[in-house]
C-alpha cells in the first residue's frame, strides 16, 4: 500500500484553477520529485497535502487514512512533516531551542509545566541525535536568524525530523542557494533518504538536484500532470522539454 | 534569562524599598503602586512579549479584579484573601470566555476586538450605578487586616506592612509566570511568537495555546487589579478604559517586551514620569503622548533592549 | 409614544451618520495600511475647532470645506513624518503611535482653545426646526444628514471611477501587485490617509454645529466607529456604512425603553455578530484573520 495517495485532487480559487485533477502515489522509502515551470501549482499542491487549505475536489489518503479534512497540526501528528520555500524557523532562538521545541511537542510534552529528569535527558539525547544527523551539533547554540541560508535550511529540516515523520515534504529546499550550500543540502537529503530510509516528496527547480536524488519524478504544468516517470524517462520526454523551453523559467 | 547577581540586585532593591524611597523624595504608596502596575504590565507581557499576541483591551481584567475585590469587601465579607480570590475569579472567567471568542483572530483585527470588548466592561461599570458607583467609582470598602492566627498583619493602617504583602503576592505571581515560561509549555508560546506557521507545522494547536496564555495573563492581570483596589480602597472605572490598556502596553514596550523584568522597569519609569510631569505642567498629557511616539520610533526594544544591545556591542 | 420613538430614531440616525463618517475614514486607513488610527477622534476635534476659528473670517460655508481640508493637510504631515516609518513593522507600534498622538491632540486642543465647550453656530436659517410638532428635526440636522449622504455617495463614486480611487481599492486587495504595476505605493497611502482624515475633519465641523466643541468630542465617537467596522465587516466599506447606521439607530431606539443601556447595546450587537458571523455582516472570508 502506498504511504501517500493523492486522488484526483483539484483546487480552484474563484475562477482560477490552480491544481487540476492531480493524482500521486508515493511508496514507503521513495524519493519523489515534483517539478514544473513557475506557476505550475507545485506549492499549492503541497499546501493541499499538508492541509493549509482543503481541495475543491478529490481526496488525500495517508497511510490508509483519509486525511482530506484534517487540519495541519493533526496531519503533523500523523507523521507528515514539511519545510517551506521561505525557511520557516524561530529566528531569534538558537538551533538547540528550535529543535528542542519540536522534540518536546513530538514527545507529548506541549502542555507540560515541568519535566522529570528522565524526560529531560531523553529530550537532550534526541536533540543530539538529530543535530548529529544534520551536522549542526557544532552550531547548536548559535541564533538561527544569524546563520547562513544553508544552515537555516538544515535547521528547518532538523525541526521536521523531530516529529519522527513518516514522510517529509520539502518545498524548494535549495531555493536561493549557491553551489556550495546546494551541495550541502542535497547531501543531507540524500543521507536522509539512502541511510535513514525516509520517504520524501520534493519540489525543486534545480534539475541537477532532482536528477541526483529522485527515484521518480512528477511534472506539473498549469496545475495538471504533464508526465510521471523515472529520471531517464522524464529527461527523454519531449512534452516536458517543450513545457520548460516554452515558458520563461 | 538573567544571571543570578542581577536577580539578587533586583530583589534587594525591591525588599529595601520602604527604606530608600523617602531618600529620593518618594513615598511608600508609590513603591506599592509601581509593584502593582508592574505586575499588570508583566502579566500583559506574558501574552504580548512572550506569546506575541497583542491585546489592547487587557485593562478590562485589571478593572474586573479591582471591582471584584471591592465588591467582595463591601458586600460579602471583610476578608482580604477572599477579595483577592474573587476578584481574580471574575477576571479569569471573563478572560476565558472572551479569549475563546477571539482566539481565532489575529493581528490588527484581534486588537480591535479586544479594545471593543474591554469597553463593554467599562460601560457596565460606568452605568451600573447602584452596584459600581458609576463615574465616581466604587467606594465604601477598605483592605482588611489579615489574621494569620499567631499574628495579625495590619495592612490597613501600616503602609509598610501592605507594601510587603503586595511584594509577596508579586513574588508569587512572578514565580509562577517565570516557571511557566521556562517549561515546555512556555517554549510553545515562544514558538508561536517567533513563527506561528512553523509552530502549527510542528503540531502545536496554536489557538488552544494562545487561549491558555490569554487566560494565564488575565489571571495575573486581575490579581494586580485586586491589589490596586486594596491600595487605594477605591475602584475606578477608568481602570477599565482602553486608555489604561494603552498605558500597560507602553509600560511593557518602554521597559522591554522581550525581557521578563522589562515591564516592571517600564512601569516604574512611567509612574514616576507621570507623577512628576503632572506636578510641573498642565500639559503633561501631551508629554506622555510624546513619550509614546518617541518610544515607538526610537526605542522599540525598550530600555532594557537598548541597554542589552549596548552591552553586547 | 410615537413622538418619543420618532425623536429617538431620528437622533439615532443622526448619530449613526457620524459613526458612518468616522468609520469610513477609519476603514479606509485600516484597509490599505493596516493602521488603527486612534487619533481619528483627535482629527475630528481639530476639524471642528479649525472651523470655529476660521468661520468669522471666511463664513460657515467656506469653513465647511476649508477646515476639513486643513485637517487633512495636518494628517498628511503626520503620515509622512511619523506613521510612514511603521508600515512594515508589527501593528503594535502604529497602534501605540496613534494612541500617543490622540493624547497630544486632546491636550493641544485644550491648550489652544480651552477646556470649556465652545459654541459653533451655523447660519440661523438652518437652526430652525421644520415644524413645531417635530421640533427636533431642525434644518441643520437634515443638512448634516444630507452632507453625509452626499459625501458618502461621493466617496463611493471616487473609489469606483477616479484613478486614485481605483488604485486605493486595488491596493486594499493586493498591494504587491499594485506596486509591481508601477503605482507609487507611498503616495497612495498618503493620499488615502488624507481622504480618511478629511472625513474625520468634516465630521468635526458638522458635530460642532450640532453640539458644542470640546477637546474630548472625538473620543466618544471613536469606539462606536470601531464597532461599526467590526459589525459591518472588516474590509467592506458598504458594511461599514450599514454597520454605522445600524448601531446608531439601535442605540437611539434602545433609549426609548432602556435609556441606560443605549451605549451597551452597540457592544451587544457586536458580540452577537462576532458569535454568529465572525467576519461581520458584509465582511469577506479570510480578511484580516
Amino acid at each position: 500500500m502506498s504511504l501517500l495517495e493523492v486522488r484526483n485532487v483539484s483546487k480552484s480559487f474563484g475562477s482560477l484553477v490552480a491544481v487540476r485533477d492531480v493524482s500521486l502515489a508515493v511508496e514507503p522509502g521513495e524519493l519523489r520529485a515534483v517539478i514544473g515551470p513557475n506557476g505550475a501549482g507545485k506549492t499549492t499542491f503541497f499546501n493541499l497535502i499538508s492541509g493549509l487549505f482543503a481541495p475543491s475536489a478529490g481526496a488525500i489518503v495517508f497511510d490508509g487514512r483519509d486525511i482530506t479534512k484534517l487540519v495541519p497540526h493533526r496531519r503533523v501528528a500523523l507523521g507528515m512533516a514539511r519545510t517551506f520555500q521561505i525557511t520557516e524557523i524561530f529566528p531569534e532562538l538558537s538551533i538547540a531551542e528550535n529543535v528542542r521545541i519540536g522534540v518536546e511537542v513530538a514527545s507529548g510534552f506541549r502542555l507540560r509545566p515541568w519535566l522529570r529528569r528522565v524526560e529531560n535527558n531523553a529530550i537532550k539525547e534526541r536533540m543530539t541525535e538529530i543535530l548529529t544527523l544534520t551536522n549542526l551539533s557544532g552550531k547548536a547554540n548559535r541564533i538561527v536568524g544569524e546563520l547562513s541560508h544553508g544552515d537555516q535550511r538544515a535547521a528547518e529540516i532538523s525541526m521536521a525530523l523531530t516529529l519522527k515523520p513518516r514522510i517529509l515534504l520539502l518545498d524548494e529546499p535549495t531555493a536561493g542557494m549557491g553551489d556550495q550550500e546546494t551541495y550541502e543540502v542535497t547531501s543531507l537529503i540524500r543521507r536522509l533518504h539512502r541511510e535513514q530510509g525516509f520517504t520524501i516528496v520534493l519540489i525543486e527547480h534545480d534539475m541537477r538536484v532532482v536528477f541526483n536524488l529522485a527515484d521518480r519524478i512528477m511534472v506539473l504544468d498549469q496545475g495538471a500532470v504533464l508526465a510521471q516517470g523515472t529520471p531517464p524517462e522524464i529527461a527523454a520526454n519531449e512534452t516536458v522539454q517543450a513545457a520548460y523551453l516554452g515558458k520563461a523559467a | 534569562m538573567k544571571l543570578r547577581p542581577d536577580l539578587a540586585a533586583i530583589w534587594l532593591v525591591l525588599l529595601t524599598a520602604p527604606f530608600w524611597l523617602p531618600l529620593v523624595h518618594g513615598y511608600e504608596a508609590l513603591g506599592t503602586r509601581v509593584l502593582v502596575l508592574g505586575l499588570a504590565a508583566m502579566s500583559l507581557n506574558f501574552l504580548l512579549g512572550f506569546t506575541g499576541v497583542l491585546s489592547f483591551g487587557h485593562a478590562a481584567y485589571f478593572g474586573l479584579g479591582a471591582y471584584g475585590a471591592g465588591l467582595t469587601l463591601k458586600l460579602l465579607a471583610p476578608s482580604t484573601p477572599l477579595a483577592i480570590a474573587l476578584g481574580m475569579l471574575l477576571g479569569i472567567a471573563a478572560g476565558a470566555m472572551l479569549g475563546a471568542l477571539i482566539a481565532r483572530r489575529r493581528g490588527v483585527y484581534f486588537a480591535m476586538v479586544t479594545i471593543a470588548f474591554g469597553q463593554v466592561f467599562y460601560f457596565i461599570a460606568f452605568r451600573w450605578n447602584a452596584l459600581t458607583g458609576g463615574d465616581d467609582g466604587l467606594r465604601g470598602f477598605s483592605r482588611q487586616p489579615i489574621d494569620f492566627g499567631f499574628f495579625k498583619l495590619d495592612i490597613l493602617n501600616d503602609l509598610t506592612a501592605f507594601y510587603y504583602f503586595v511584594l509577596v503576592c508579586f513574588a508569587g505571581a512572578l514565580a509562577i509566570m517565570a516557571f511557566l515560561l521556562r517549561s515546555p509549555f512556555g517554549r510553545t508560546l515562544l514558538a508561536i511568537r517567533e513563527n506561528e506557521r512553523r509552530a502549527r507545522f510542528l503540531g502545536i494547536p496554536v489557538e488552544q495555546h494562545i487561549w491558555l496564555s490569554f487566560v494565564i495573563s488575565c489571571a495575573f492581570m486581575s490579581m494586580a487589579g485586586t491589589l490596586y483596589a486594596l491600595l487605594n480602597n477605591f475602584a475606578d472605572p477608568k481602570g477599565l478604559h482602553y486608555t489604561q490598556s494603552g498605558d500597560f502596553v507602553i509600560m511593557a514596550v518602554l521597559g522591554g517586551m522581550r525581557s521578563f523584568w522589562g515591564p516592571l522597569l517600564g512601569a516604574a519609569v512611567f509612574v514616576v514620569l507621570q507623577d512628576y510631569l503632572s506636578s510641573v505642567t498642565t500639559n503633561w498629557q501631551s508629554l506622555i503622548g510624546l513619550m509614546f511616539v518617541v518610544v515607538v520610533l526610537f526605542f522599540p526594544r525598550g530600555l532594557l533592549g537598548f541597554l542589552l544591545r549596548k552591552s553586547q556591542a | 409614544m410615537t413622538q418619543l420613538i420618532l425623536y429617538n430614531t431620528f437622533n439615532g440616525l443622526i448619530i449613526g451618520t457620524f459613526y458612518v463618517l468616522m468609520a469610513l475614514g477609519l476603514s479606509l486607513i485600516l484597509n490599505l495600511s493596516g493602521v488603527i488610527n486612534f487619533a481619528h477622534g483627535g482629527f475630528l476635534a481639530v476639524g471642528g475647532y479649525l472651523a470655529y476659528t476660521l468661520s468669522p473670517y471666511i463664513g460657515f460655508w467656506a469653513a465647511l470645506v476649508v477646515a476639513p481640508a486643513l485637517t487633512a493637510c495636518i494628517g498628511i504631515a503626520i503620515e509622512r513624518t511619523l506613521i510612514r516609518r511603521l508600515y512594515g513593522r508589527d501593528p503594535l507600534y502604529s497602534l501605540l503611535l496613534t494612541f500617543g498622538l490622540a493624547f497630544i491632540f486632546e491636550d493641544m486642543t485644550r491648550a489652544i482653545w480651552g477646556a470649556q465647550g465652545l459654541p459653533f453656530t451655523p447660519p440661523s436659517f438652518l437652526t430652525q426646526p421644520i415644524s413645531l410638532d417635530y421640533f427636533f428635526i431642525t434644518y441643520y440636522r437634515l443638512f448634516m444628514m444630507a452632507v453625509v449622504g452626499v459625501v458618502v455617495l461621493g466617496l463611493f463614486l471616487f473609489l469606483r471611477h477616479t484613478r486614485l480611487g481605483v488604485r486605493i481599492r486595488a491596493g486594499t486587495l493586493d498591494l504587491e501587485t499594485v506596486s509591481a504595476l508601477g503605482v507609487n505605493v507611498r503616495a497612495l497611502r498618503t493620499m488615502n490617509f488624507a481622504v480618511g482624515i478629511f472625513l474625520a475633519g468634516l465630521a468635526g465641523v458638522l458635530a460642532g454645529g450640532n453640539l458644542s466643541l470640546e477637546p474630548t468630542m472625538g473620543a466618544n465617537v471613536l469606539m462606536p466607529s470601531f464597532v461599526a467596522i467590526i459589525v459591518g465587516g472588516v474590509g467592506s466599506l458598504p458594511g461599514t456604512l450599514f454597520g454605522g447606521l445600524l448601531i446608531g439607530v439601535a442605540s437611539g431606539l434602545t433609549t426609548v425603553w432602556f435609556p441606560s443601556a443605549s451605549e451597551a447595546v452597540i457592544y451587544v450587537i457586536m458580540a452577537v455578530v462576532l458569535l454568529v458571523r465572525p467576519r461581520g455582516l458584509m465582511g469577506e472570508e479570510g480578511v484580516m484573520s
